[in-house]
């Protein structure tokens, strides 16, 4: 789990169009934000489309130059606006929602074709700071991070550490007490979205013997600009270049930056908030349903939905999208009615990255002989959405732990399977 | 689907402590009066259940769950109706209870026939009737259009039937065969009694032995028209939607039933000197199978919902658990009698047993093919 995060800025394909950048919001004092956490659902749907109907920027651009400007002006506009972070406390910056609103929340913000964060920051980043930081770690990095005025990257993943995290080499050698010293870092991480553009990197460095695997890893905050940090940006398959080698050399990180106790970093790899991840998977799900709908238009418009065999394929793109959000919703129903999030829950995230990578299969063989184009030929025009998509989504069965470590996951965690390696 | 309905979905698999109670109980139930040894005493017998075990269910009010209660029923909802058929599923009851407390009192149900509904769904509901419905021929088609058994007036009020019936469901012990035959004005439902003229009824040799199903044969057989003349298609669709979510239920308890199997063997069975399900070639299929029993029973249990709140989506919801609980069930069934190895493989072992469920169950009521084009043309594709 959460070992490189290749979703990132990729988001889901979107249609392009002009961008309307949300003003520049005035910066109001934190406390003086509404509560909404007691609102019932009704009311907290109402406020929450008043303020999409009012700040919504449009349709993200697809033009990566101005992409992130675009997002990063949205994030701070949430933010600034208290509708950022609905899992988070109202301390740090959240909405401090409880798991019915929170579900309203990504459901609203789906349903109203809401731009996707620039960031993993409220996903994994924000919530080991909130578990595992100090009261000072969090007050100098959350909000800024919540705004994406500063950006962050992971650095977890390892050319000799993929799956296997726990083997990961990347050095940090403690100079000094454990309280005021530095640590001095030494090695290589790979596959770090957004490193290109980020101002700090959540780290995961060994600390302890080469063999002491999971117990010892210690998490340090990176200053990206820092001395011995060098990026080197990654082409991936499609083209971009979201994600990123970091090579760190002797860079000193104070030991005030460090996440949780020494020797005690592993914790940060697998932490989620709360029901955060259960509550936006139901929002995703909800678009993926949007994007069958598309697919459907697809087909209708190149004439193949008389094709029997097509037919049984859309039936089976339905199905698929209306599990998605079905077995959220079950989740959710259990989570709602004060009991564990239960076995399906462990079996969404497997299933929405098989899923997608499915469907935008379907959609290039729907294509036929315009499959042979690249996606920005002018001849796709917008369906050049599912060329980039057919490509992107090979990374969704790898990113953020593969569909085999997830298997494995699933069938020892969930169904007590024997292990048949260390840390799982 | 609107946004009231996806406010609503959270709610759907929210089950309350009396459903709770009503699965064990049901449970309890089956594991006492349907372990595997009397699964396969019955599968030899001709009649396919055991008579003291259906008065049972009918003294638990299992029978009579879709009956309302002025017909003598508990008035209950399609989601109880599925928390039953799921256990009945894992069970592998040996009864007539899709047949008779499923199909026929549905298709009573949404017959638009008061007077029908007064005279058939008491004994339904209490048991002393074993009703069943008889739609497939020689095409197994279950759509109405399709019927090509023939229905004539015969001038006083009554009707005559001729034609042939296959694949009904426990053919042989129902007392009350509701029959689809068609009139001059199309596709009707008729009541024929067991003694009729003209009826003759035998066993077909079937894959499952744990459903009985049998060959209807009726030559100018006195019938009672139930519903209007030429009127049943909207009813016997809204029926068989129903039927669908119960036996997608059915399914789903019986993919959980494999996997839990598969996954027991796996955690002791040593090859290698390590139990198999150390190795991730057998991990992964436990995995995938986790999968899509959870979906599964998402899936039926959502067409049950819509089915109780009577959204616009029942048929939608129907087709798509039918079509994907199939497809689940099956796989999975297979999936135990390969992690089984050999074992899975003989005659001793109840793998089997579940994988001929899964096949007859997958055809019964339209395959997944069959309903995925449907789930297409209910969506307007």
């Amino acid at each position: 789990m959460g070992r490189t995060g290749l979703t990132g800025l990729a988001g889901l394909t979107a249609p392009p169009a002009e961008s309307r950048l949300a003003a520049p919001a005035d910066l109001p004092d934190r406390s003086a934000l509404a509560d909404r956490s007691g609102l019932a659902e009704a009311a907290f749907r109402t406020e929450l489309r008043a303020f999409l109907g009012e700040h919504h920027p449009g349709p993200t651009p697809r033009e990566r130059s101005v992409r992130l400007a675009f997002l990063r002006a949205w994030q701070g506009t949430l933010t600034d606006l208290g509708w950022v972070a609905p899992a988070w406390p109202r301390r740090w910056g959240g909405m401090g929602l409880p798991a019915a609103l929170q579900a309203v929340y990504h459901r609203e913000m789906a349903l109203g074709r809401a731009p996707v964060p620039p960031t993993n920051a409220v996903g994994i980043v924000g919530p080991a700071l909130l578990r595992d930081g100090t009261d000072a770690q969090r007050e100098r990095y959350l909000r800024p991070m919540l705004r994406a005025d500063e950006l962050w990257c992971q650095g977890f993943s390892e050319p000799e550490a993929g799956s296997d995290l726990a083997a990961l080499r990347t050095r940090a050698v403690l100079d000094g007490e454990a309280q005021d010293g530095v640590y001095r870092v030494t090695g290589r991480k790979i596959w770090s979205t957004n490193a290109p553009v980020a101002h700090r990197m959540l780290l995961l460095a060994r600390t302890g013997t080469p063999e002491s695997r999971s117990r010892g890893i210690t998490c340090l905050v990176v200053d990206m600009s820092a001395p011995g940090v060098r990026v080197r940006p990654l082409r991936d398959m499609t083209g971009a270049t979201v994600f990123a080698e970091v090579s760190l050399d002797d860079v000193v990180v104070p030991a005030a930056d460090r996440i949780g106790a020494h020797d005690g970093g592993w914790r940060c790899a697998r932490v989620t908030l709360g029901h955060e991840r259960s509550t936006s998977l139901t929002a995703a799900a909800l678009r993926y349903q949007r994007v069958v709908g598309d697919l459907v238009e697809l087909a209708r418009r190149r004439g193949a939905t008389g094709d029997p065999a097509v037919r049984q394929e859309l039936a089976r793109a339905v199905t698929g999208a209306r599990l998605l959000e079905l077995n959220g919703a079950r989740v959710l129903g259990r989570v709602l009615g004060g009991r564990d999030p239960g076995p399906v829950s462990s079996v969404n995230r497997l299933q929405h990255a098989e899923f997608e990578q499915w469907l935008h299969e379907l959609a290039v063989r729907l294509l036929g002989a315009d499959g042979l184009l690249d996606a920005a030929d002018p001849r796709l025009g917008t369906d050049g959405r599912w060329v980039r998509g057919f490509l992107r989504t090979r990374g969704s069965t790898i990113g953020a732990g593969t569909s085999e470590m997830q298997r494995n996951t699933i069938a020892e965690k969930v169904l007590g399977l024997p292990a048949d390696r260390e840390e799982t | 689907m609107t946004a009231t309905a996806q406010t609503e979905l959270a709610g759907v698999f929210d089950f309350s402590p009396e459903h709770d109670e009503l699965r064990a109980t049901v449970r309890r139930f089956l594991a006492d009066r349907s372990p595997e040894a009397e699964v396969r005493r019955l599968m030899d017998t001709d009649a396919g259940y055991h008579p003291a075990v259906w008065r049972q269910l009918a003294h638990l009010g299992l029978t009579g769950l879709l009956v309302p209660e002025r017909h003598g029923g508990a008035g209950s909802g399609c989601v109880e109706l599925q928390i039953v058929c799921e256990e009945m599923g894992r069970a592998l009851l040996c009864a007539p209870f899709l047949s008779s407390a499923v199909l026929a009192t549905s298709a009573l149900l949404h017959a638009g026939d008061e007077a029908a509904r007064a005279r058939y769904l008491p004994g339904l509901a209490d048991g002393s009737v074993i009703g069943t419905l008889a739609v497939t021929e020689e095409s197994g088609s279950w759509r109405a259009e399709d019927v090509a058994t023939r229905a004539e007036a015969d001038g006083s009020g009554g009707y005559t039937l001729t034609g042939q019936k296959l694949f009904v469901l426990d053919a042989a012990v129902a007392s009350l065969l509701l029959v689809l035959a068609r009139t001059e004005r199309g596709p009707s439902l008729f009541a024929v009694a067991p003694g009729a003229p003209g009826l003759a009824r035998e066993p077909m040799a079937t894959l499952d032995a744990t459903r009985k199903q049998g060959r209807i044969t009726l030559d100018a057989t006195p019938a009672t028209l139930v519903g209007s003349d030429g009127g049943a298609a909207a009813g016997l669709a809204a029926a068989l939607d129903v039927a669908a979510a119960a036996l997608a239920a059915e399914q789903a308890g019986g993919a959980r039933r494999v996997l839990e199997m598969a996954v027991d063997y796996a955690k002791v069975r040593e090859q290698f000197g390590r139990p198999i399900g150390s190795y991730q070639a057998i991990k992964h299929k436990c995995a995938d199978m986790l999968l899509e029993v959870e979906s599964a029973t998402s899936a039926a249990y959502a067409a049950g919902w819509a089915v109780d709140a009577r959204t616009d989506e029942v048929g939608v919801l129907a087709s798509l658990a039918k079509a994907y609980c199939s497809e689940a069930y099956y796989h999975c069934a297979a999936e135990n009698i390969q992690v089984h190895g050999g074992i899975g493989f003989t005659w001793e072992h109840p793998a089997h047993l579940y994988f001929k469920r899964a096949t007859s169950t997958r055809i019964l009521l339209g395959s997944p093919t069959y309903h995925r084009e449907l789930l297409a043309r209910r969506l307007g594709i």
